[in-house]
């Protein structure tokens, strides 16, 4: 393998010891203000931890050289950064003092992380428009609760099937939106999107506006998630559970759009987000790697719907109307597309400040406006910016 | 008689009333060079566009290696060994020079999405060496571009920006490339430095075939063994620059008086 000597040996030289200490600091710090910012109760003490927040982001937008080292710190000591956040969320419910809300709103947030991880295979990867997330979620929410309630089947069955529903109506959408770009393409997405809401509103077996109630927790290994649970003496609400499973499809969604995005898959929807007709030229299938694209949006999608549904135990078609895909795509768009982490961080962003300031929840598109037009006019390329792929070992 | 690389047959094509491209016969054979010139608007590049499959012709038929590829899509024609580049050079602005020359790899990487999902080892593996390869055609290339391998391609200058489209076209292991005005927007220097940098590289690929878009006279001089000249949509002479740049109606039709007393 050809060594790359100018990038290599600045990286040799520095201690592993200072990177370590970089990556615990960001870690922990981070995982102690998120828990600060969940088990706050007075306001100003809110708003005082998102200046704290703030501050950051404004230190790494002033001196890009501190993102850089963070950046190399993590790249370096990869697996004592995997090892220790895996820790960090494992150990993160006993950290909650039994406080259920906090708890749910974990559940939540990790939730809404999934969503904007699959819509970031589109809207990051391949800058295609989709307004349609929250009709795949609806989508794959009530497949599996339909099936819980009507033919008693195991949830965990459920889920392979709601997300194969929900990938089938994906390339159904990818397959008219083909003949649309940009704009136009944004438009289907939405009719989409309102076509699946009324329907789940109008038709008899989904329970019209009413909703699906009283749909089954899941089961495992005799534990029922509706039950606490009890660990050394510990006890954790039952919303550890939830919080548990949520966390498990994050690190799966996580795991997918990295693998996809390290591979040729990856580098093709980048390729037609830049330029689509340079991208046929290079022998790209375009309507395929699209079609591809909104059908691994709805496969995720539709998982985190199958676990909210077993969460909330009730669904109905307002839970998934179109402000919830708006809400995802700000999630993104603040975030940074293409960018796994940042996506991440914005879903947690945008669904905890709502929760914790009823302010913003009163205003709430208000609200998700003005955030997108700060971060376009501020940092267009989101939280984290996407970053440009390594290869040769500079992992 | 053997069959040709590349045979177009009666290629014609109209937007609306224009007839843009009209009855045009062209012939490549393996390891040729053949340059099109005529005046701006001439149909040259509509011309590209029929062959790489972005336009479908109105009528006649494209040939590749005997198999009728007209109307095929885009993206099979590229597979299929038409490599190109563009006028105003269109690179992947917002990746590094590598992923641009991987990209141009793709019809010749495998990696499904199940794969990428279930077998990342070996994804990764395949994208791994087709970055190696990347390198290796940068430096073939221009050995300046394999220095800036890892920067973004919207940050390189003109010619360089060329340069990597060759590369990346070079990079589908094509059969034929077709170079779309390689030389547009550079001053002399620049036009100077790309020719030799093409020159090079085909005699490191001595089996491959070109076809070029060229206005700058300098560098259809110095290239090619055969011209083609192309005027309101129609073939109006081929054959060497020599002969061809003293024809009467070339001189008319694109020459002018500068270069025919040059």
């Amino acid at each position: 393998m050809m060594a790359d000597p100018a990038a290599a040996t600045p990286l040799a030289h520095r201690a592993p010891g200072a990177d370590l200490a970089v990556v615990a600091a960001i870690e922990l710090g981070g995982a102690t203000l998120l828990g600060a910012f969940l088990l706050a109760d007075d306001s100003r003490l809110i708003v005082a931890l998102l200046a704290l927040l703030g501050a950051a982001f404004a230190l790494l937008q002033i001196r890009p050289a501190l993102e850089e080292r963070i950046v190399a710190a993590f790249r370096r000591a990869q697996g004592a950064a995997l090892g220790l956040g895996l820790a960090i969320v494992l150990a993160y419910p006993f950290a909650m003092q039994g406080n259920s809300y906090a708890l749910h709103l974990l559940v939540v947030a990790q939730l809404y992380a999934v969503l904007a991880l699959a819509l970031n295979f589109q809207l990051g990867s391949a800058n295609i428009p989709n307004f349609a997330t929250g009709a795949s979620y609806g989508i794959g929410a009530y497949a599996s609760a339909l099936l819980a309630i009507n033919f008693g089947v195991s949830f965990w069955l459920t889920l392979p099937v709601a997300a194969a529903v929900a990938t089938g109506f994906g390339f159904l959408l990818g397959f008219p939106s083909m003949r649309t770009r940009e704009t136009y393409l944004a438009l289907v997405t939405i009719a989409f999107g309102i076509v699946v809401h009324q329907m789940l509103n109008n038709l008899e077996w989904t329970g019209g506006p009413n909703g699906l109630v009283g749909i089954p927790a899941p089961t495992i290994l005799g534990h029922s998630f509706a039950a606490p649970i009890e660990v050394f003496g510990h006890r954790l609400p039952s919303q550890a559970n939830f919080y548990y499973l949520a966390a498990a499809l994050v690190a799966l969604a996580i795991v997918s759009a990295r693998r996809l995005h390290d591979s040729r898959i990856g580098l093709a929807w980048n390729a037609l987000r830049a330029d689509e007709l340079a991208a046929r030229c290079q022998g790209i299938n375009v309507v395929w790697y699209k079609m591809l694209a909104f059908a691994v949006d709805a496969f995720l999608a539709a998982f985190a719907g199958s676990v909210y549904a077993a969460y909330v135990s009730y669904i109905s078609p307002d839970n998934f109307t179109f402000l919830v895909s708006v809400t995802i795509m700000t999630m993104v768009i603040v975030g940074g597309m293409d960018n796994t982490l940042g996506v991440i961080l914005g879903a947690f962003l945008l669904t905890l400040l709502p929760e914790k300031l009823r302010i913003f929840a009163d205003y709430r598109l208000l609200f998700v406006s003005v955030v997108v037009i700060l971060f376009l006019i501020l940092r267009p390329q989101g939280l984290f910016p996407q970053r440009p792929r390594s290869y040769g070992g500079r992992q | 008689m053997t069959v040709p690389l590349l045979e177009t047959r009666n290629l014609s094509i109209r937007f609306g009333g224009l007839v843009a491209v009209s009855g045009v016969d062209l012939s490549l054979s393996a390891g040729e060079t053949l340059c099109i010139i005529g005046p701006n608007g001439a149909g040259k590049s509509t011309l590209f566009n029929l062959i790489s499959g972005i336009y479908r012709p109105g009528a006649g038929t494209v040939r590749l290696d005997g198999r009728d590829i007209t109307g095929w899509p885009a993206h099979r024609i590229a597979a299929a060994g038409i490599a190109r580049t563009f006028q105003s050079s269109r690179l992947f602005g917002d990746l590094t020079l590598v992923d641009n020359v991987v990209i141009g790899m793709h019809c010749r990487t495998r990696t499904g999405v199940l794969d990428a999902l279930l077998r990342p080892r070996r994804a990764r593996a395949e994208l791994e060496a087709a970055a190696e390869r990347a390198g290796e055609l940068l430096r073939l290339v221009s050995p300046g571009l394999h220095e800036r391998r890892h920067r973004l391609a919207g940050t390189l200058p003109q010619a360089d920006r060329r340069r990597l489209e060759i590369a990346r076209a070079l990079a589908s292991d094509p059969k034929i490339i077709l170079l779309d005005e390689p030389s547009s927007g550079m001053d002399d220097r620049d036009t100077d430095a790309l020719i030799e940098d093409i020159r090079l590289t085909m005699t490191e690929r001595p089996g491959l075939s070109y076809i070029i878009i060229e206005h700058d006279m300098r560098l259809v001089a110095a290239l090619p063994e055969r011209v083609a000249v192309i005027d309101y949509g129609e073939k109006i002479a081929e054959g060497r620059f020599g002969e061809v740049r003293l024809m009467p109606r070339v001189q008319e039709a694109y020459l002018g008086q500068k270069a025919a007393h040059a």
